[in-house]
């Protein structure tokens, strides 16, 4: 496999593993939070590499998604105390998690490899470097099959919770009546997408893996009127806005994971400003036909 | 090292004052943010300052002028950290996406912006195109009488404005709908206020790099929240905690050697936080939990009572 | 349609509260209240503002914890009667931008007795239908929810609840914000609830519609002033005293009547 054909294939892998557990992501409201949990990364790596000593271990991973785990349970139990308003107690816990990584990697480990500039802002061509070769011939960079691992993992999790996915998302008090554990349900939930966030700020940096969750879905959103419309919307859009920013980051040379984003950025402004139109436009022709509640159906 | 020997220093001497004019603003100004229910934004608006500040530096340098002056970073910041608040909410504003995914699509990608241009400015041959990268970050040793100047008197104009539009900010942030009614413009005022939230946010990017300048903007309040009822008295404490945090922090990071300003302020705040949670007389984790207990105490002998006289 | 059933103190209960109280903070909501529901009547929960009728469902059903006190159903905990119990929450507690189409809202009735690997197939869609049909929503399956009129959510809610085929209902304000028409296709399912037998615990805010609705009622005001069947307990007196109208101001009192 070439190595752009390769990194290309890790673009997309990536997104499409950010953006299928990004979808519930942006229903639940917590889109802020894949921002707080992508900070805990770092410190959460480093306090594996204190335990582990050994940059490679795959418990780095596991880690950093528990430090994202604590940041999310963290902030749910400060708004639960009701001392804390609005949306506070997420922009409270992970700064002070991010500084004891900052503190950690400046004080103790100045030796190691560990560039915390990395860790923010990512390079998928650095990420691609390492190369998988079955006896001669490369087969993709190891860090795709990484991502495809997370992508299955995902895909697995999400068929299996997706029911309960649903109920909880959609009324969490009625699911709760039904005797369905939410509380299992959003903390599951919320480490496998720690464990995603994790395991794809390599390819993508701790801040772009949010552009990742949470910009395909918002822009399916806008336009789906069912969940399963708006998962396969979301997919789409993941694979294909990715492809497409990843060509024009190639053609223009610029950084691969911030084309990606801007990429997506531009294309969740279009579909936003078509639905806008196609709003006005009813609303206009309402004046004269009658009111959207009788409106036949498509 | 004593606290004579600090001040003596002169480097140490603009950490110190810097950091903590930082922490003043962006406490005062960060209450407004706390109560709108939108915290957030400061994290927002501090991503958003990278490219906003590079884009300042790309014209500047286009124009002949020096690129890294802080008045030129400053302006651009602002514009692109304002327009990015304005984009946030203006997507809640016309279509169904609420406030938390709108921030986050407009923080990433303004952000992935900035990192275009960061790419486009290390390829290039700009002058004096290093320390740009100090803005992730931050790096308050780096910070000269110039800078301290701008950021005091740009925030201290921030917080005149606050003061100015007491009245106004006042009623808009305790009851919107009120304020819309009286006719004083929501929106203008809700522009001012975002906009001096913005100055707030944008002076401290450079000293403090923009991962972290939300604590500065969301612990102090959430801090004096805990010892405060008044709204003068919650701005007026918050901006005290972000300045005498700041400070402490300044100083413990010089004193221990070598460890970054920025994250120690941080742990500072943090640390103010939770002895604010714990201890505060009015409301705190303690006085909740023994709340709690009398409130149960006190039925189960309303209870014991009725049992008796049955 | 049958009478309902003469309550009295031997029949079975549907659900029981043993001192139950509630706080939010430090502030009392519930203090001490002992309901007990006989097996099928329909029970209205009446009170003013704040008195704690929604507080007292959910205390009931586990979704606000109890600062003291216990409740059964059918003689158990509600661990071993969930699938038995069905409930009706107040419309605000949904994002009605969600995309989702009634049908599939009514289909997540069901999700409680699902397992965990499977998915709601055929049985479960078609118990939808009807339920909607009940209703007088089926023509309007397919919509997407946001779309809908809150006389129609209220109906939606209502048939996401009857999927369920619980022995025992608890309804929070299932008149809150519906139009005439929504109204009279609840109350039909009301009174064919009643005929069935099933027992309604249901807060209601119109105290002119009461006795047309409830067998039982429960006047409360954070803790129970009257409970009984209606025609002993919805007197002049217990509301006075619940919603605390001083004597003489029979006005209120006139235009409930």
């Amino acid at each position: 496999m070439s190595f752009v054909v390769g990194t290309a294939l890790l673009a997309v892998v990536t997104a499409l593993a950010c953006a299928l557990p990004g979808t519930f992501i942006v229903l639940r409201r917590s889109s802020m939070l894949v921002d707080a949990i992508s900070h805990a990364v770092l410190p959460g790596i480093v306090l594996g590499y204190v335990v582990t000593r050994d940059l490679d271990s795959p418990l780095l991973i596991v880690g950093a998604a528990l430090a994202g785990l604590l940041v999310v349970l963290g902030s749910e139990w400060l708004t639960r105390t009701g001392l804390i308003a609005g949306d506070a107690p997420q922009g409270l816990i992970f700064p002070a998690l991010f500084s004891v990584g900052v503190i950690l990697v400046s004080a103790s480990f100045a030796n190691v490899h560990l560039d915390t500039h990395a860790v923010l802002v990512g390079d998928l061509n650095l990420a691609a470097w390492d190369q998988l070769t079955v006896g001669t011939v490369s087969i993709g960079p190891t860090y795709l099959y990484v991502m495809l691992g997370m992508l299955a993992l995902n895909v697995g999790v999400i068929a299996v919770l997706y029911s309960r996915l649903k109920a909880t998302t959609f009324d969490p008090q009625f699911a709760a009546s039904q005797g369905i554990r939410t509380g299992l349900v959003n903390t599951a939930f919320m480490f496998l997408v720690s464990l995603t966030v994790t395991a794809a700020f390599n390819a993508a940096g701790a801040i772009l893996v949010l552009a990742l969750v949470t910009v395909p879905p918002a822009t399916a959103y806008l336009v789906s009127r069912t969940l399963p419309a708006m998962l396969v919307l979301t997919v789409t859009i993941a694979a294909v806005g990715a492809l497409a920013g990843f060509w024009l980051a190639y053609v223009l040379d610029a950084a691969t994971s911030a084309g990606m984003a801007v990429l997506f950025g531009v294309l969740f402004c279009v579909v936003l400003g078509a639905t806008r139109l196609t709003q006005r436009r009813r609303v206009r022709a309402g004046a004269t036909a009658p009111a959207r509640q009788a409106a036949p159906l498509r | 090292m004593t606290p004579a020997e600090f001040l003596g220093d002169h480097t140490f001497r603009m950490v110190l004052l810097g950091t903590m004019a930082i922490g003043v603003v962006s406490g005062a100004l960060g209450s407004f943010a706390y109560l709108r229910k939108q915290s957030l934004i400061s994290d927002v608006i501090s991503h958003a300052a990278l490219p906003g500040a590079l884009i300042a530096f790309l014209v500047a340098a286009a124009l002949g002028w020096d690129g890294r002056s802080m008045p030129v970073l400053i302006i651009g910041a602002v514009v692109v950290g304002t327009l990015a608040a304005l984009f946030a909410n203006g997507t809640t504003r016309v279509s169904k996406i609420r406030i938390d995914t709108a921030m986050a699509v407009s923080l990433s990608v303004f952000f992935g912006l900035g990192m275009l241009l960061m790419r486009v400015i290390a390829n290039g041959s700009f002058p004096g195109k290093g320390g740009i990268q100090d803005y992730l970050f931050g790096n308050a040793s780096v910070m000269t009488v110039a800078d301290l100047v701008t950021s005091i008197s740009v925030g201290g104009i921030a917080l005149a404005v606050m003061l100015v539009m007491w009245k106004e900010f006042t009623l808009r942030t305790l009851d919107p709908d009120h304020a819309s009614v009286l006719g004083f413009g929501a929106r203008t005022i809700d522009a001012v206020m975002f906009a001096t939230i913005v100055v707030a946010v944008v002076i401290g990017v450079k000293a403090v790099g923009l991962v972290l300048m939300v604590a500065f903007v969301v612990t102090p309040p959430a801090a004096a929240r805990q010892w405060t009822r008044t709204l003068p008295g919650m701005v007026a404490l918050s901006g005290a905690i972000g300045g005498v945090g700041s400070g402490v922090g300044a100083y413990v990071s010089i004193a221990l050697g070598n460890i970054p300003t920025g994250p120690v302020i941080v742990l500072t705040l943090f640390a103010i936080l939770v002895i604010s949670l714990v201890a505060s007389p009015r409301r705190s984790l303690v006085t909740s939990a023994l709340a709690r207990r009398r409130a149960r105490a006190a039925v189960t002998r309303e209870l014991a009572m009725e049992e008796g006289s049955r | 349609m049958t009478a309902p059933p003469p309550p009295g103190s031997t029949a079975p209960l549907a659900c029981a509260t043993h001192q139950l109280s509630v706080a939010y903070r430090e502030t009392p909501v519930l203090r001490a209240v002992d309901l007990r529901v006989p097996a099928g009547v329909v029970m209205g929960v009446v009170g003013p503002n704040g008195a704690g009728k929604s507080t007292l469902i959910k205390a009931m059903l586990g979704l606000v914890p109890p600062l003291t006190g216990r409740t059964e159903f059918f003689g158990g905990p509600l661990s071993r009667a969930r699938q038995r119990v069905g409930y009706m929450p107040q419309s605000a507690s949904v994002d009605w931008d969600f995309p989702t189409t009634v049908l599939d809202v009514v289909t997540m009735g069901t999700y409680g007795s699902l397992g965990w690997l499977k998915r709601p197939g055929k049985a479960q869609r078609d118990a939808a239908v009807d339920a909607l049909r009940t209703t007088g929503m089926a023509d309007l399956a397919h919509r997407q929810i946001g779309e809908l009129s809150g006389g129609q959510r209220q109906r939606v809610f209502l048939a996401r609840t009857l999927v369920q085929a619980p022995d025992l209902y608890f309804m929070d304000e299932p008149f809150q914000g519906v139009d005439a028409k929504s109204q009279r296709a609840i109350v039909t399912v009301l009174h064919a609830l009643r005929a069935q037998g099933t027992t309604v615990v249901m807060v209601h805010h119109d105290l002119a519609t009461v006795t047309d609705y409830c067998d039982h009622v429960t006047l409360l005001n954070q803790c129970i002033v009257a409970s009984g069947p209606t025609v002993e307990v919805f007197t002049k007196e217990n509301i006075r005293t619940t919603y605390d109208v001083t004597t003489g101001d029979d006005t209120f009192l006139d235009l409930i009547a």
